[in-house]
């Protein structure tokens, strides 16, 4: 770490330079620009009913890019996730199908969530493992993954949703406790436990040293591959949760929920300021990076642009991101 | 012989590991596999059966060498499978075009148009992937994996996702399901192009510089190799490859097919890990990818006799890669460590 200043605990922590803020800055003035752009174009946009669909739709992006961007912090990379979201829609579903069936309710709920959680943190775990005990490549290791989730989440599913849920559990997606919807309460909570877990605690340093220089990570009798797989781990668990209030949403546990969200967790943690070498980022970025992404294809689908046609502004707005990276590194170094 | 750091560093030594590593785990599979259904299933060895075995292995072993290609220079190419599907749709809708605009054309020019467009678009795409790489110095991975999601996007977009049925009837007859000498065109052609890419890579200055460029950059740099411009030729190739594998699926399939190749991205790096290229760039074989191709269309065909589903080949592949990798690195750290 070139730019790093020891704070009081004495740790080293990298120091906020001003191209931090001008670059946050730049992302959230084209999030405003790009609002604006397809409120004029369509007056919808600017309605409070899709304020707060976007709200909500960031929400669950922001879980999933968070998790991205914690690994990515390691200079790791998480394929797998997208197909790991159907895969823990379609078991958590299936439990509570289950359980439902045979007459119960809250505690059907409760055990969907305990699996999504599980089901999340043993992929974590798998793709952990291979990464640091195995020294494998991430990016082959979570491919792996990827085709392996795919497989189960369509298997298991036979290709169908599955429903029904619990009435209990589809009415989450409408929860709103103190006024705030339960996924936005969620993604809140768990960007700021991220975020104090990174800046307070050893697995935080850890998880950041790791990405920076791996090797003194080791040398500092750091328990590396715990803390590596830890990262996984966590990862994974939160795209468990994330999982679990998406199927609320949409009502059934669904074999392709996962869709383009590898994609779009990438473009959110790299948008928002997340570098590729890892070693560095907060969880303001994620943040910013899904709010982002979800106005742009909120305002697409709103303005009747092809469906097909996102795919290819998806790719490009990846490679952007990608290019900006090269550009922050540079700027950097 | 290429300057293969593989091939150098394998000791003499008569331990199966080390025979395993040398040619690589490939044959030896090919042999069980073909040994256990000698014994169990003799619908295996029909004409019929070989030859369609030969045909997937044909469009396998086209973007595995274009794989190869482009890890031999260090990189990856993630977005062969959606190069496929517009080279594909690109192939299909040109012919029907030029059906319609020149209707007194002789057909194998029309058929010559299409194969061009799609052979340009794959060819394009691979420089636009080779200038992320090296212009922008974009992670390989990252940026194809972009360039996917952006090429299927278009692919899926020209079609509103629906097949294109355009293409001339002789297209499919004469090329997709025309035979020579007892065995499908296709094969042949593709047998030509894996001569090719083998002649390329083990007798010519120019596979002697992917190597090099691969293996050791600077040391590449340093004795005037354009090792920006072999990179970007090594994604070309492999965005021409995976056009040239959509087109021959195009006419084996008769139409312009917008989802084709959605494996062809970890098929592709199945075979050529398994094939014994390195990660780390600078080691690769054609014999030994496409042999590992072989082996991947003959476990794939294995497995629809045994009626595993087709999904399960997908989970199969996963894991796979995974372990190819897994004993790559074993490897590479016990010769690290003499």
């Amino acid at each position: 770490m070139s730019n790093a200043a020891t704070t009081r605990g004495g740790a080293v922590r990298p120091t906020r330079s001003p191209l931090w803020i001008v670059e946050r800055g730049i992302l959230a003035l084209l999030t405003v620009v790009v609002f604006a752009g397809f409120a004029i174009h369509s007056p919808v946009m600017a309605t409070n009913a899709n304020i707060a669909n976007i709200l909500v739709q960031t929400s669950y992006l922001a879980i999933f890019a968070a998790a991205q961007a914690l690994v990515i912090m390691t200079r790791g990379f998480d394929l797998s996730l997208g197909s790991a979201v159907s895969t823990v829609s379609i078991l958590c579903a299936l439990t509570m199908t289950t359980l439902a069936a045979q007459g119960a309710g809250v505690s059907a709920v409760l055990a969907g969530l305990v699996v999504a959680l599980a089901a999340g943190g043993a992929i974590g775990g798998l793709n952990g493992f291979f990464v640091a005990w195995g020294g494998i490549n991430p990016f082959i290791v979570t491919l792996g993954s990827m085709n392996i989730l795919l497989t189960l989440s369509t298997t298991i599913s036979g290709g169908f949703p599955v429903a029904p849920l619990p009435e209990a559990f589809r009415a989450l997606a409408y929860a709103e406790p103190a006024g705030i919807p339960l996924s936005v309460l969620c993604a809140a909570l768990a960007l700021v436990g991220l975020q104090i877990a990174l800046s307070r605690t050893v697995f935080g340093r850890a998880v950041l040293l790791i990405g920076s220089n791996a090797r003194a990570t080791i040398m500092g009798g750091m328990a590396y591959r715990f803390h590596l797989v830890s990262a996984y781990v966590v990862c994974s668990a939160l795209v468990g949760l994330g999982a679990f209030l998406m199927t609320a949403r949409t009502g059934s546990g669904e074999p392709n929920l996962g869709g383009n969200l590898t994609l779009e967790t990438i473009a959110a943690a790299v948008l928002g300021g997340i570098r590729l070498r890892g070693g560095q980022g907060d969880m303001l970025a994620p943040l910013l990076g899904a709010v982002f992404v979800t106005v742009l294809s909120n305002g697409m689908n709103l303005a009747g642009i092809d469906g097909y046609l996102q795919g290819v502004f998806l790719g490009l707005v990846i490679i952007a991101a990608l290019s900006l990276d090269r550009l922050r590194s540079k700027a950097s170094a | 012989m290429g300057v293969s750091r593989g091939a150098l560093a394998a000791p003499m030594d008569t331990g199966i590991l080390r025979v395993a590593l040398r040619i690589g785990v490939a044959p030896i599979l090919i042999v069980v596999l073909v040994g256990a259904m000698a014994l169990v299933e003799p619908r295996f060895f029909s004409r019929l059966n070989i030859i369609n075995i030969l045909r997937n292995f044909s469009f396998l072993s086209m973007i595995a060498i274009g794989q190869m290609l482009v890890m031999i220079v260090g990189g990856f190419d993630m977005c062969v499978g959606a190069v496929m599907a517009l080279a594909s749709v690109s192939g299909a809708m040109t012919m029907g075009a030029a059906l319609v605009a020149f209707p007194d054309l002789p057909v194998w020019l029309v058929c010559l148009a299409g194969v061009m467009v799609a052979l340009g678009v794959g060819t394009l795409a691979g420089l636009v992937n080779g200038l992320l790489v090296i212009g922008l110095r974009i992670s390989p991975f990252m940026g194809t994996l972009g360039m996917m999601s952006a090429l299927g996007g278009l692919a899926l977009f020209f079609t509103r996702g629906v097949p294109i049925t355009t293409v001339p009837r002789e297209f499919v007859s004469d090329l997709g399901r025309g035979m020579w000498l007892g065995l499908p065109l296709i094969v042949w052609i593709v047998a030509g192009v894996i001569l090719l890419a083998w002649w390329v890579m083990e007798q010519t200055a120019g596979g002697r510089h992917l190597y090099a460029a691969g293996g050791n950059p600077q040391a590449a740099r340093a004795s005037g190799i354009a090792s920006g411009r072999v990179v970007t030729s090594a994604y070309m190739a492999s965005g021409l490859l995976a056009a040239g594998a959509g087109i021959l699926m195009t006419a084996r399939v008769g139409s312009g097919q917008p989802i084709l190749g959605s494996t062809a991205a970890i098929e592709s790096i199945a075979a050529a890990v398994l094939g014994g290229v390195s990660l780390r760039g600078g080691i690769g074989r054609v014999t030994r990818v496409v042999t590992a191709a072989l082996f991947l269309a003959i476990l794939s065909n294995v497995l629809n006799l045994a009626r595993v589903d087709s999904k399960w080949q997908t989970l199969i592949l996963g894991i796979a890669v995974i372990l190819a990798v897994l004993i790559e690195l074993k490897a590479s750290r016990r010769s690290d460590n003499e």
